[in-house]
């Protein structure tokens, strides 16, 4: 499924009301034959419950001409239609939150998978909360208008032909007054729809951003108690719900004004042909039974006239989810995982001059360089020197601006993503685990999860050890963030899942900060010994670290340099050595 | 497998029962009296108008029938002017309930936040970041729909059918005991449905909550789930959650169609008694047809607000389970010394930590550890990874509490010190520095909001660190991103660093504050440090060995136990775990 067309969007703008309809029925396009018997059964079931009034209106007729047993005939007809109508209903009312669950099903599906493909950029810009509330709250708001779209916009407007019609049968001059009221209630429904846009789009991005900051105050909570800063976090969260609460209030006011405005429309119209049907039948001395079903119809379509003034609430409200929900599913920072050919990738790493740009600062310039397959790397260099840009760069978590990236002399872009890093594993500064447990955790990556496999690699990370000391081993659930390991033993897990896929490449950006120097040194001898064709790059500022490498890099004011084993300790401590 | 994890939380927040968590807002909400009033009134009055109207419009039929144009025309006026009624009064009331829904809501978001600030962390390490948000922000959204529209509706509905059946009486006991009939019938239907439909909406709460905690952690997690090609797994997952979530809703909606069809069959029967029931009345001479006309429309209106209130019965489950589970946020206990740490926080002599263990769950992190650290003292805590380094500043923090001993503040224990007090004394530098979104000053500001501008750039050059970040476009006014993204790990402990700086604390606690900083711009801060630290008290972890010159005391720690302690020089003699990593850093190349 792909985002809406331009052209649904352009017709949208024209349409209003039924824009994010437009925009469901993309989500849709399996179950349109339910559709069309949920507005088959609404449209049967409206005018079934129409014929009661017409019946209650025969029955007084028929009390009034003392037919008794007509009285009881019209009874039984009531009971029938109303039952047709109830089963009809059940129809309509389930069939509609089918619709509604598969569409918010199908955008949540798509919702999701255009997320796990965005570029990095786009997680820079967006913050998690706020991408929550997007693929959450702003789906069920256009879920919400497409449920009562199904269920009672088409009865509604329906109900209104019907009502119109069965006037026009009654009497004429009825149809006639009902007529009038129709274009002054859809006036009052452009303009109260107009009222209150903006105020749902301020909505929306208020509710995203409280999901926002209550994502970074349960995430950053030691730092907020650390500081306690409890009182200032209060006061921020206090301000985005004091303007949510504010902007409700807004469009509370307006639905209180134009939403209760409609059925008075009605019941206007209603004092009209009761005072003309009135004043006729005493002037033909005819049956009230007519009268009476006339303005019975408008007490039925009372109700779900003011139904529409809130559904163009609900239209609003799921039009500012719509184009939130939009961002997510442009497709312009999505990645292609498997577009191209699948071209394995192994042998000789070289960076041949290779530039790279964020913001109008150049951060890499002209980057050559070499490394054989099954070195081991050492790149060091001053903090914000560019060097994990430099090492993002080869799984193409950015691309470069200029210059070539080759893998065993096959551009990385020549190949497909997925394959690309199938064949390089990087194991970030920030480590995230997974919730689940210890083995789940290394078997992450891999396809393999043997045991076998998993014990081998956290052998190699050299964090065996540790895990079958907890009583459960590898079946110890660590928390959503890896809550219960230490700094040191998280990062190890992670090089553990990175090891258990064997990469061609690994890359251990700062991976090994939080573990002492000792371990380091023989995770490092593990890794050389056991993953003997595997080039390793690892950024470090540990003079240990370099000293364990083949080969030794420095990256400073973007221009990379080949340091020589003598000038470690100058290099690590950065002096100048001009 | 999720559901595992639901009832675990389920079984670690307890929940309220549906019944006592709406008296429990019902009560919230009646404490806004003048709202409460306002909503009442406007209400009553949308009632009054709505049960008067087929009054009028009788009298005016009755009218037509006797052929009296006056009656006519006075009725047919009353009956637009109950309808204009009916317009300011249901106006009001679009408003009132609007403000006290949303008031509610607001402050059980608010409280909710707060009590958030005092749980114990541990808590953090039971609740996943995006359940707990689903219970404050979606769980909390479900009132809004049941507060502004369902709830008005069945007072005004009570109402209604109060007023109708006294009319009813009134006119004709005998028709209206007839009218009756059905309504035990309706009663014994929708009750025996409850525990079914709770049952239900628990089952699409949980299931929205679990698809918000998958998304949750996978956004954060999006580096890993790009290094290791997984987007095909972790969309496969999501479906299966994205699935059960729309099981949960159509086996909820199955019900509720269900019973809105059997109603309005039930509300037919009702109309089909009152007709027949009419005539043998009319028969008999006991009504005429304008009151019969009246009761047609009554047991109509009369059964609307009944339909509604299948509606609102729904609504009503599925709020309730919502607000239970906010109420469950909002009654967890805080962190025991939060209340009743009564004592001041008088930092004169020293802290220390007397025979302290402490244990995250079976195996102890820390066994025994005595520690005392005199005012204006700089001790360094050394040692392998997984040694119980964090653990001791955690405690210190006062994150955690002791499982045995206790820690002391001038001799008081700490758990008995009033914690906002105590953590004013402290400046934190964690192991992972936590970013918020914004700028870098903001950022820096955050841990003392009353600094500058002017002074946060006096500290970053002072301890040369300006250069850390200048690269980044607007120096520090750069937005930084969500938790930092746009930096890197030594810029986020720079900001940090700053961070902790610019309280100016009695106490400094250090956890590894330059792993990732260069070493040239490591011994710039060193440099700067030992002038800052001067009179402050510092608790230093680390592993590089260029910061503990900045100490006096270092305290080795082996898998939990203290195995050495003194000054720098006599342990690098003494041959032992410190000497020996001491070694591996700077001594010969240990690399083949």
């Amino acid at each position: 499924m792909s985002g809406p067309s331009g052209e649904s969007r352009e017709l949208g703008k024209r349409l209003g009301v039924f824009q994010p309809l437009l925009f469901g029925l993309q989500y849709l396009r399996d179950r349109k034959w339910i559709l069309a018997i949920v507005i088959v059964s609404s449209v049967i079931a409206t005018l079934f419950r129409l014929l009661v009034p017409i019946f209650i209106g025969d029955a007084v007729t028929s009390i009034q001409k003392v037919q008794y047993a007509r009285v009881e005939y019209y009874s039984i007809l009531i009971f029938i239609v109303s039952s047709v109508s109830g089963g009809v209903q059940f129809i309509v009312n389930y069939g509609s939150q089918y619709i509604s669950q598969s569409y918010a099903y199908n955008l949540r599906k798509d919702v999701f998978s255009h997320l796990v493909r965005k570029k990095f950029s786009f997680f820079e810009e967006q913050t998690s909360g706020d991408l929550l509330s997007r693929s959450t709250m702003d789906i069920e708001a256009s879920r919400n208008f497409i449920l009562n779209t199904a269920s009672q916009l088409i009865p509604t407007l329906f109900l209104i032909v019907f009502a119109f019609a069965l006037l026009l049968s009654i009497n004429p001059y009825f149809a006639g007054i009902f007529i009038i009221a129709v274009p002054v209630l859809i006036f009052i429904g452009i303009i109260f729809q107009r009222k209150q846009r903006t105020h749902w789009r301020r909505i929306r991005t208020y509710y995203g951003q409280m999901n926002e900051q209550l994502q970074e105050n349960i995430v950053g909570n030691r730092v907020v108690r650390g500081f306690s800063a409890e009182e200032q976090e209060k006061a921020k969260f206090s301000g985005t719900t004091g303007s949510y609460y504010d902007e409700y209030i807004t469009v509370a006011k307006l639905r209180g004004k134009y939403n209760n405005l409609m059925p008075l429309v009605v019941s206007a119209a209603a004092t009209g042909i009761l005072l003309y049907g009135g004043y006729s039948d005493i002037i033909s001395a005819s049956v009230v039974g007519p009268l009476v079903a006339a303005v019975n119809i408008f007490s039925l379509i009372s109700f779900p006239v003011s139904f529409l003034g809130r559904l163009i609430v609900f239209s609003e409200n799921a039009r500012a989810g719509i184009s939130r929900i939009r961002t997510v599913l442009e497709t312009d920072k999505d990645e292609t995982l498997e577009h191209g050919n699948p071209v394995r990738l192994a042998g000789d790493l070289r960076f041949e001059n290779v530039s790279f740009r964020r913001d109008e600062t150049e951060i890499l310039k002209n980057i050559s360089f070499e490394i054989k397959t099954g070195e081991f790397v050492g790149l060091t260099g001053r903090t914000a020197a560019g060097k994990s840009t430099l090492i993002n760069l080869i799984p193409r978590f950015y691309d470069s601006d200029s210059g070539r990236i080759t893998i065993g002399g096959v551009d990385v872009k020549n190949t497909t993503l997925a394959m690309l890093r199938k064949s390089v594993a990087l194991v970030p500064q920030e480590i995230n685990l997974i919730s689940g447990t210890i083995r789940e955790n290394i078997s992450f990556g891999s396809s393999d999860d043997q045991m076998d496999a998993i014990k081998w690699a956290a052998k190699i990370a050299r964090i065996s050890d540790f895990i079958e000391s907890l009583p459960d081993s590898y079946e110890t659930m660590v928390g959503e963030r890896g809550i219960t390991l230490s700094g040191g033993q998280r990062q190890r897990v992670a090089i553990a899942r990175a090891i258990i896929t064997k990469p061609g490449i690994l890359i251990l950006d700062d991976a090994t900060s939080s573990v002492d120097p000792e371990t380091e040194l023989e995770i490092f001898r593990e890794i050389r010994k056991n993953l003997s064709g595997t080039t390793v790059i690892t950024v470090t500022h540990r003079e240990s670290a370099l000293r364990f490498s083949d080969r030794v890099f420095s990256l400073n004011s973007g221009i990379l340099q080949e340091e020589d084993e003598s000038q470690f300790s100058e290099v690590v401590r950065g002096e100048d050595r001009s | 497998m999720p559901n595992e994890y639901e009832e675990q939380e389920e079984k670690y927040i307890p929940m309220q029962r549906g019944s006592k968590a709406f008296r429990r807002l019902l009560g919230d909400i009646f404490s806004m009296k003048r709202e409460s009033a306002r909503l009442i009134i406007a209400v009553l009055s949308t009632a009054i108008a709505a049960t008067l109207y087929p009054l009028s419009l009788a009298f005016a039929i009755n009218g037509v029938i006797s052929g009296n144009f006056d009656t006519l025309y006075t009725y047919a006026g009353i009956f637009f002017l109950l309808y204009v009624v009916q317009f300011f009064s249901n106006r009001e009331r679009t408003v009132s309930s609007t403000v006290l829904a949303q008031s509610v809501i607001r402050s059980l978001r608010e409280k909710a936040f707060e009590n958030l600030q005092y749980v114990p962390v541990t808590f953090f390490g039971k609740v996943k970041t995006g359940y707990l948000i689903s219970r404050i922000t979606n769980d909390g959204e479900t009132l809004s729909e049941f507060l502004t529209f369902q709830l008005p509706q069945v007072v005004s509905g009570i109402a209604t059918v109060i007023v109708s059946i006294s009319i009813m009486f009134y006119y004709d006991f005998n028709l209206t005991l007839y009218a009756l009939i059905v309504i035990p019938v309706l009663m014994g239907f929708t009750f025996s449905l409850q525990g079914k439909v709770r049952r239900n909406y628990l089952r699409t709460r949980r299931a929205i909550a679990a698809i918000t905690g998958n998304l949750s952690e996978n956004i954060n997690a999006i580096r890993t789930i790009k290094s290791f090609n997984v987007e095909k797994r972790m969309e496969e997952r999501f479906d299966d959650l994205n699935k059960t979530n729309f099981m949960a809703n159509m086996k909820a909606s199955l019900l509720a169609s269900l019973y809105g069809s059997t109603i309005r069959i039930i509300e037919a029967v009702g109309i089909a008694i009152v007709l027949i029931a009419g005539a043998f009345q009319l028969k008999a001479g006991l009504a005429s047809v304008g009151i019969l006309v009246a009761f047609v429309v009554y047991v109509q209106e009369f059964f609307e607000p009944v339909v509604q209130l299948s509606q609102l019965y729904n609504s009503y489950q599925s709020s309730m389970v919502g607000v239970a589970r906010i109420y469950g946020i909002i009654d967890f206990p805080r962190q025991s010394s939060w209340e009743n740490a009564t004592q001041h926080a008088d930092f004169r002599n020293g802290i220390e930590l007397r025979d302290v263990s402490f244990s995250y769950g079976e195996d102890e992190a820390l066994r025994n550890i005595n520690v005392r650290i005199r005012k204006g003292e700089k001790i360094g805590i050394v040692g392998h990874t997984g040694a119980g380094k964090t653990t001791m500043s955690n405690l210190i923090m006062k994150f955690y509490s002791p499982t045995e001993g206790e820690i002391l503040l001038d001799g008081k224990n700490i758990n008995e010190v009033n914690t906002g007090e105590y953590r004013r004394l402290i400046a934190p530098v964690l192991q992972e520095p936590f970013m918020f979104k914004g700028s870098v000053y903001d950022n820096i500001l955050f841990s003392n909001p009353d600094a500058t501008k002017e002074q946060i750039d006096e500290l970053a050059k002072r301890f040369s660190l300006g250069e850390i970040f200048s690269h980044l476009p607007q120096g520090l006014m750069t937005n930084i991103g969500e938790m930092g993204r746009n930096l890197s790990e030594g810029q986020r402990q720079a900001i940090s660093i700053l961070r902790a700086f610019v309280r100016n604390p009695e106490i400094l606690i250090m956890d590894e504050p330059t792993s990732q900083i260069d070493p040239y711009s490591e011994k710039l801060i060193i440099e700067s440090l030992s002038d800052f630290l001067k009179d402050k008290t510092l608790i230093l972890i680390t592993h590089r060995f260029s910061m503990v010159t900045l100490v006096d005391k270092i305290i080795v720690l082996n898998e939990g136990n203290i195995v050495e302690q003194g000054g720098f020089k006599d342990l690098l003699d003494s041959d032992g775990v410190f000497s020996h990593l001491y070694s591996i850093q700077y001594g010969e190349s240990n690399g083949n």
